[in-house]
Order: C-alpha cells, then sequence, then structure tokens
C-alpha cells in the first residue's frame, strides 16, 4: 500500500483569491511526510481541507483509494486520520487523564443506556487502559491527575499526541508541531514522533521551518504560493534550486 | 376596505414609532457595552409610572412628567452601568443575568408601589386628526409619533456629526483601539446607558395614557424589541428602525384581520427564520456576540 | 462505611420531613420535589455549553401531553407521565434542528422565540390545549396501596413521596449519565468543540442529544407538576418561572452535579420559611432578583463553591477532585 493517502487536483478558492491551486501529492503508509513552504503558501490550508475542517472548493483527497473530501472533521477522523491543532489546543479544564479518556472516543464508542445501566465497564476499563497506555507512551503518566490547562507547555504539547494517538490513528496530521519550542523540547519532539512511526503511524506534518524537519521525514513536498513546488527526500529538497528560490535568503533556514 | 387599510396603516406608524424607541436604545447598549439588556422593557415601564406618579397623581404637566420620566429612567440606567454592567465587563452572562435580575426588582418596586392592577390614566387630550370618516388618528398618538422622529434624528445627528458620537461609534467597533485613542470607556458607556435607557423611558412615558399600564408590561415590550433587533441586525441602528416600521406593519395588520396572539406567533417566528437563516440579522453588521 | 450511613440518614430525614409541616408547607415541599428535577435537568443541558430560556415551556409539554393522553386518550397516569417525558424529548429533538445552528446568545434569544411559539399556540388553540384557561380537571395519579403505605394522592404527602421517589430515579439517571463517557463527552464538546470533533465525536449530535434528555427529564418534572395541581395554563410555564430556574442554577453554581438543586433548595427555603414566616411575601421577586444580582457579582461560582472550600480542606490535597473512570 504505498498510495495510502493522496491528495488529487486539490484546489481552495477564498472569494477571488486561491488560497490552493490544484496541488497533488501524495504519501506512502508508515512514512513521516513533511509539508513545508514559507508564509502564505497554502499548507494550513491544505491541512484544513485534509482534515475535513474546510470542504475543498475542487479536487480530492483520496485515504485508500476512498475520497474523504467535503466530509466532516469527525467523519474523516472516524476514518483513521486525526489531526492535532496549532497551538496548545487541549480540554484546559479537564484533568490530564479526562483529555486522554476523549481521545478514546473512536474506538470505545460510548453508549448511553449502557452507561445508565452499568453494562459498559469493559469499555470503561479498556478506554481508561488505552488513555493511560497513551500517557505512558508519550511520557505524561506522572501528571495524570493534573488539570491539563496547568500543564507545561512542552507537556501541553505532548498531550496534544496523546489525545490523537489515544484513538489508535491511521494517520496522523500534526500542525506546524515545533513553533515555540527550544532546542531541546524540538529533540523531545522528534523522538516522540519518531516512536509513532515506529508504532506504524503514518505522519503528515505542516511545518514553516524545515530545519526542524528535514532529519525527521522520509519525503517532502514543497509548495509555494499555493501550488505544487517540489518533492523529494530531505537531502534533495535541501538543495533543490526552486525551493530555495521560494524561501527567500533561503540560505540561512537551509544551512 | 380602503379606509380600514389606512386607519390600520396608521395605527402601525404609532407602533413603529415606539418600537424604534425601544430597540435603538437596546441596540445602543449593546453596542457599546456588549450587553443585552433584559431589563430594557422594565425601563419602558418604568418612564410609563413616571406619568403614573407625576401626571395622574400630582397632577404635574404632561410634557413636564414625560421630561421627569426621561431623567428618571435614564439615571437608572446610569446606575445599571455603575452597579450591574461596569462590575460585570469580563463575565460574559454576567451583565445579561444582573439585567434580568434587575428587572424583578423594578417589576416588584412597581408591584409594591402601585399595586398589581392596570392604572388609569387622564386622557392628555382628546382631540382626534380625522382624515375621513373612519380614518382618524389620535392626538396623543400623534406625539409618540413626533416625539420619536424627533429624537431618532437627533441620535441620528449626534452620533454622526458631534465629537461625542464619534467616540460612541469608535468605542462599539473596537473598544481596545478607541481606548488607544484616548476615549473613556467608562465615558461612553455612561452616555450610552443614559442614552439608551432615557429612550425607553420616554417612549414609556408617552404611551402611558395609550396603553394598560400595569407592573408586566414590559414583557411584551422586550420581546418585541428583540424581535426587531434581531431581524434588523444586532448591532444595527438602522436596521432596528427599518425592522421596527416592519414588525409594526406586519404585527397590526395580522391582528386587526386575524388576531393578536397570532400575530405575536408570525413575529416570532419571523424572528427565529432570521436567526436561522442569517443569525447576524437582515441587515447584518459586526456582531459581538 | 459513614457515608452509607450518611445516606440512610439523609434519606430518613426526607421520610420524615412532611411530618413536622403544615399543609401549605407540605404542598411546598412537592413544588420543591418537582423543581429539583427541573433544575438538575437544566444542568445537563448546560454542560455542553448552551443556556435555554425555552426549559420551562419544554417542562409545559411534558405537562400538556401527560394531561392530554390521560383526559383525551384514557391513558393510565404513570404510563402518561413517562410519556410526557417521551414527548417533551421528541419535541427538543425537533426544535433542535433550527436552534443548533446557532451559539450562544443566538441561541439563547431562539430558545425563548421557540418557546415563546410553543407557548402561543397552546393560547391560541382552545382545542386541544384550552386557550388561555388552559386544562383544567386533569386526573390525579390514582391511590394504591404498598401493604404498609397507603397512597392517598389527595395528601400532599402521599404525593411527595411518590414525586419523591420517581425524582430520586431520574437524579439518579442523570448522575449516572454524567459520571459516564457520555457525560464526559458533553464536557469535552463544552470546553473545546473542534478538539472533540478532531478525536471522532459527533459535536452536534451530542448537543441534540443533552438537549433531548434534559427535555424529557423536564417535561416528566411538567407531568408531576400537572396531575397534583390538577390544571394547567400558559401562563404557568411563562418567562418568570425560567428566571427562577435561572437563578437557582447560577446562585446554586453550574459546576457540580449538585450546585443547581442546593440553589434551588435554599432559595426555596428562603422564600417559603423566611419570606412566608415574616409577611414579605410579595417582595419575593424583588429579593430574587437582589440574591441573584448579588450571586453573580460577589460570588460567580455559585454556592457550591462555598461547599467545595469546605470539602476540600477536609479531603485535603491527596485524592484527586474528580475521578473519571466512574
Amino acid at each position: 500500500m504505498t498510495d495510502f493517502l493522496e491528495v488529487k487536483d486539490l484546489t481552495m478558492r477564498f472569494g477571488g483569491l486561491v488560497a490552493v491551486d490544484s496541488l497533488s501529492f501524495k504519501v506512502a503508509h508508515g512514512s513521516i511526510h513533511g509539508l513545508i513552504g514559507p508564509n502564505g503558501a497554502g499548507k494550513t490550508t491544505t491541512f484544513n481541507m485534509i482534515s475535513g475542517f474546510y470542504t475543498p472548493t475542487s479536487g480530492q483527497v483520496l485515504l485508500r483509494g476512498e475520497d474523504i473530501s467535503g466530509l466532516q472533521m469527525h467523519e474523516v477522523a472516524r476514518r483513521g486520520v486525526v489531526r492535532t491543532f496549532q497551538h496548545s489546543t487541549l480540554f484546559a479544564e479537564l484533568t490530564v487523564l479526562e483529555n486522554a479518556l476523549v481521545g478514546t472516543h473512536m474506538p470505545f464508542r460510548p453508549n448511553i443506556f449502557a452507561a445508565i445501566i452499568g453494562w459498559d465497564k469493559e469499555d470503561r476499563s479498556g478506554a481508561e487502559a488505552r488513555a493511560k497506555e497513551a500517557l505512558e507512551f508519550f511520557g505524561l503518566d506522572h501528571v495524570m491527575h493534573e488539570r491539563a490547562g496547568d500543564l507545561s507547555h512542552g507537556h501541553q504539547r505532548a498531550l496534544g499526541m496523546a489525545v490523537a494517538y489515544a484513538s489508535h490513528p491511521d494517520v496522523v496530521l500534526l500542525d506546524e508541531p515545533f513553533t515555540g519550542m527550544n532546542p531541546e523540547e524540538t529533540r523531545q519532539m522528534m523522538d516522540l514522533m519518531e516512536r509513532l512511526k515506529a508504532d506504524g503511524i503514518t505522519i503528515l506534518i505542516v511545518e514553516h521551518d524545515m530545519q526542524a524537519i528535514m532529519g525527521l521525514c522520509d519525503n517532502i513536498t514543497c509548495m509555494s504560493f499555493g501550488k505544487f513546488l517540489a518533492e523529494g527526500g530531505p537531502h534533495e529538497i535541501r538543495n533543490h534550486p526552486a525551493v530555495i528560490e521560494a524561501y527567500l535568503g533561503g540560505a540561512r533556514h537551509v544551512a | 376596505m380602503l379606509d380600514l387599510l389606512a386607519q390600520t396603516g396608521l395605527n402601525a406608524v404609532y407602533a413603529a414609532s415606539y418600537i424604534s424607541l425601544v430597540a435603538v436604545g437596546l441596540v445602543l447598549i449593546f453596542g457599546v457595552m456588549g450587553v443585552i439588556n433584559f431589563a430594557h422593557g422594565e425601563l419602558f415601564m418604568a418612564g410609563a409610572y413616571a406619568i403614573v406618579a407625576l401626571y395622574a397623581g400630582l397632577n404635574v404637566p404632561f410634557f413636564l412628567a414625560v421630561a421627569a420620566g426621561l431623567l428618571f429612567v435614564g439615571c437608572l440606567g446610569l446606575l445599571m452601568e455603575r452597579a450591574l454592567f461596569r462590575p460585570l465587563k469580563d463575565n460574559p452572562l454576567g451583565g445579561l443575568v444582573a439585567s434580568i435580575g434587575f428587572l424583578m426588582i423594578l417589576q416588584a418596586l412597581a408591584v409594591m408601589g402601585f399595586g398589581v392592577r392596570m392604572v388609569h390614566i387622564p386622557p392628555v387630550t382628546q382631540e382626534v386628526i380625522a382624515f375621513s370618516e373612519k380614518v382618524r388618528l389620535p392626538v396623543a398618538r400623534l406625539y409618540v409619533i413626533i416625539a420619536a422622529i424627533v429624537l431618532l434624528s437627533a441620535l441620528w445627528y449626534f452620533l454622526k456629526r458631534t465629537k461625542f458620537g464619534w467616540a460612541l461609534r469608535a468605542s462599539a467597533q473596537d473598544p481596545e483601539a478607541a481606548a488607544l485613542q484616548g476615549i473613556s470607556i467608562t465615558q461612553t458607556a455612561r452616555i450610552a446607558m443614559f442614552i439608551g435607557a432615557g429612550l425607553a423611558g420616554i417612549a414609556g412615558a408617552l404611551t402611558a395614557p395609550l396603553v394598560s399600564v400595569n407592573p408586566h408590561m414590559g414583557h411584551s415590550v422586550i420581546v418585541t424589541a428583540f424581535i426587531v433587533i434581531i431581524v434588523g441586525g444586532v448591532g444595527s441602528l438602522e436596521g432596528a428602525i427599518v425592522a421596527s416600521v416592519a414588525y409594526a406593519l406586519v404585527h397590526t395588520f395580522v391582528t386587526t384581520f386575524w388576531d393578536g396572539v397570532l400575530a405575536d406567533i408570525v413575529g416570532l417566528s419571523l424572528m427565529l427564520l432570521v436567526l436561522i437563516v442569517k443569525p447576524t440579522g437582515l441587515f447584518g453588521s459586526a456582531d459581538r456576540a | 462505611m459513614p457515608k452509607f450511613l450518611i445516606w440512610i440518614a439523609a434519606l430518613a430525614a426526607l421520610i420524615a420531613l412532611p411530618h413536622g409541616l403544615s399543609f401549605s408547607q407540605q404542598e411546598i415541599l412537592v413544588f420543591l420535589t418537582i423543581n429539583v428535577l427541573l433544575v438538575a435537568s437544566y444542568r445537563l443541558l448546560t454542560l455542553t455549553g448552551e443556556w435555554s430560556l425555552g426549559h420551562v415551556v419544554i417542562m409545559g409539554v411534558g405537562a400538556y401531553s401527560s394531561a392530554l393522553l390521560t383526559k383525551k386518550l384514557g391513558v393510565y397516569v404513570p404510563v402518561s407521565m413517562l410519556l410526557g417525558g417521551v414527548f417533551a424529548a421528541l419535541i427538543a429533538v425537533l426544535l433542535s434542528f433550527p436552534l443548533f445552528r446557532m451559539k450562544g446568545f443566538y441561541f439563547l434569544i431562539g430558545s425563548f422565540a421557540a418557546g415563546e411559539i410553543i407557548r402561543l399556540l397552546w393560547k391560541r388553540f382552545r382545542d386541544p390545549f384550552g386557550g388561555a384557561k388552559g386544562i383544567k380537571g386533569i386526573d390525579p395519579m390514582p391511590d394504591f396501596s404498598v401493604g404498609f403505605y397507603q397512597f392517598d394522592f389527595f395528601e400532599p404527602t402521599s404525593y411527595y413521596y411518590f414525586a419523591g421517589v420517581v425524582v430520586a430515579v431520574c437524579l439518579w439517571i442523570l448522575w449516572r449519565i454524567e459520571k459516564s463517557p457520555v457525560g464526559l463527552t458533553f464536557h469535552a464538546v463544552h470546553w473545546q468543540d473542534k478538539l472533540a470533533q478532531a478525536s471522532g465525536v459527533n459535536v452536534r449530535a451530542y448537543r441534540t442529544l443533552a438537549f433531548a434528555i434534559a427535555s424529557g427529564f423536564a417535561g416528566i418534572s411538567g407531568a408531576l407538576l400537572a396531575h397534583y395541581v390538577g390544571t394547567i395554563n400558559p401562563n404557568a410555564f411563562d418567562i418568570d418561572l425560567m428566571v427562577f430556574v435561572l437563578t437557582w442554577a447560577i446562585v446554586g453554581g453550574t459546576a457540580t452535579f449538585y450546585g443547581p438543586i442546593l440553589g434551588c433548595v435554599v432559595l426555596t427555603v428562603i422564600n417559603e420559611v423566611v419570606l412566608r414566616e415574616l409577611g414579605l411575601e410579595q417582595m419575593r421577586p424583588l429579593i430574587y432578583g437582589a440574591i441573584m444580582i448579588l450571586s453573580i457579582l460577589f460570588l460567580p461560582n455559585g454556592l457550591e463553591s462555598i461547599v467545595q472550600k469546605f470539602t476540600q480542606r477536609r479531603a485535603s490535597n491527596g485524592a484527586p477532585e474528580r475521578s473519571p473512570a466512574e
């Protein structure tokens, strides 16, 4: 299954503005794929179309050959494509464990009648086990009972990924996961992604900062002004003249 | 038939006049303070009771009593601003809840002061302008129409042509930027509250001799005002006026040709329809809700 | 098991309570019991973050449907009460289509408009709703005996016991829902609907679910009221009662399950015991309004925040406040 997730002629217009112009690329199963480009390249718009936040003007998003474009966000999620958010978007008022439990919504779909009678003991313990597993995976088990809003910045980011991971996703979409992180946090974050990949999860990262994801991605798609620019391994992209051109004064970024 | 249509049209113009006075005040308060004032109907009621106390009770000349009512209710507005809305500025539901509390207090005070029953107010004038045998406009109603035209024109001039008005509109659009420009938010809030409440008060005072004054009269007023500001677009003064006229026409005609309850149902359904189709109202402007 | 003993003691106190009261106080106790269910169901609705102004009318839907079912179709009263709840929930599902296109303030106003329309329909259509005078002579709950106790429903005490059992069962169900994964999802929808959606939660469906459940229980409380009072009319479910429900919820606080119930009980006791004894009954709206303003100004988290302060001090910081798995 090489063409696991495919973006085909994806186009998004806001009024007269073409934010994304017939973009196509493919994400291989089990890989870490980067989507990069300078500010305003249309990366986030593309991201929002894949995750179901926007409905594309035209074009398709194919998952295992099925067109998932235009579905609502929860329907996309139920097909195994789970996104994270750019900032620390969490259930700040709930505990860390409760956050992860919301993440288990899909594998352990709550049933209200079973819940009232008490016939969902297995599901509840299953969900809790999965939530704890996800927290352990991201090294958050020791803060399980704290309020999510009280966590440190790095922990909040990790929790965002834990919530996504708890749902047994096939694909995780990460929206600028390195923004505002110091080098140490960045290294830890990269480590977490490698572990997600080792777990068999396909990752698509949208990132402005090329430096951060060079060592991480198997494949990188670069876009500029809403259009496809180049694609290839990190080495190719780093030395691609069009990419360097697009990142004006790019030498600083690419070096 | 033509007579009936003309008469109903006149009735609608009268209704539109006092409704727009109330609704414009509500919109002004919402625009500047970001609060929906649930007690606005009771401010109208307070204006009516000012007439009961001064004109019917103490024989103060009618127009003097109306002016006193305007001042009194305007001061009630200032009180609300100081005691409720300013301390609750950062609590999104707070202002609304507090205004509901204030509404109950005003209602209870009216009951305690004047009793639950409706009060009879001697007519201000018996004069009637007769356009034909069946088309007649009582002069007392004409006062309300004139007041609405004069006051709303004055408000329009104040908002568009004076420095205060400019400050008011600026802080309605962007309070932070306005504060940076040296506009005192507290000052504009006070002015908006005084004018907004005062308009409700004068509408209540002028219509008092024409309607049944009772402590619960604010209810139907606030429902009408809500319909009007939703249909007109929350935050739009022009929209509120246009919607007032449209609503008054629809409501008056349905009342005349069918019945009042059906007219209320039609009005509320219109509002629900607008909420469903275009929540920012037909004259949609920036919403702060 | 000290906790177990506390429950037994509370139960005994609730059973003994009416015997120390006058007839009119017993009647108030019945209303209080019904209102506890009303305000507790309102809280379930606020869990998803929406505040409705139509809840009391939905209660009326339960009252009207149960009354009409018994009167026109001869349905057995307890069954009609249940059906009243079901009917209220169904109306809520219908209303959810227009109303959940709105959020926040617009939902508040929209729910108010929808409620007023329903109320005016009762007023306008004399057949079958009885117009402004409403429905009179609603069948009372038929008397029955459970061996050791003879239920005579002309006695408020009997009805208090009956309503108490019904309300207790309803509260238990509401409690179970809130503490279940479904309840957690309601919270999730409230705090971050986008993230909930990304976790596969159908946000619209959950909003509708909360609205329907809350309305169903409000409907049952309405039915309980109708068959006790024997007469209902559109004005019994107007905005005044809605304001009381709001006051109870706000004064009690909506962060905990018991907050709104606490608010309802405390304010009712203040109202009926203190004001009535002092002869200040007429000032009830005045005092309610003042309490509402004072509590939003000085106690924005409600009475429950005071209770929490005490319980937390006792429990120290060993155990976490909430146990999500239960």
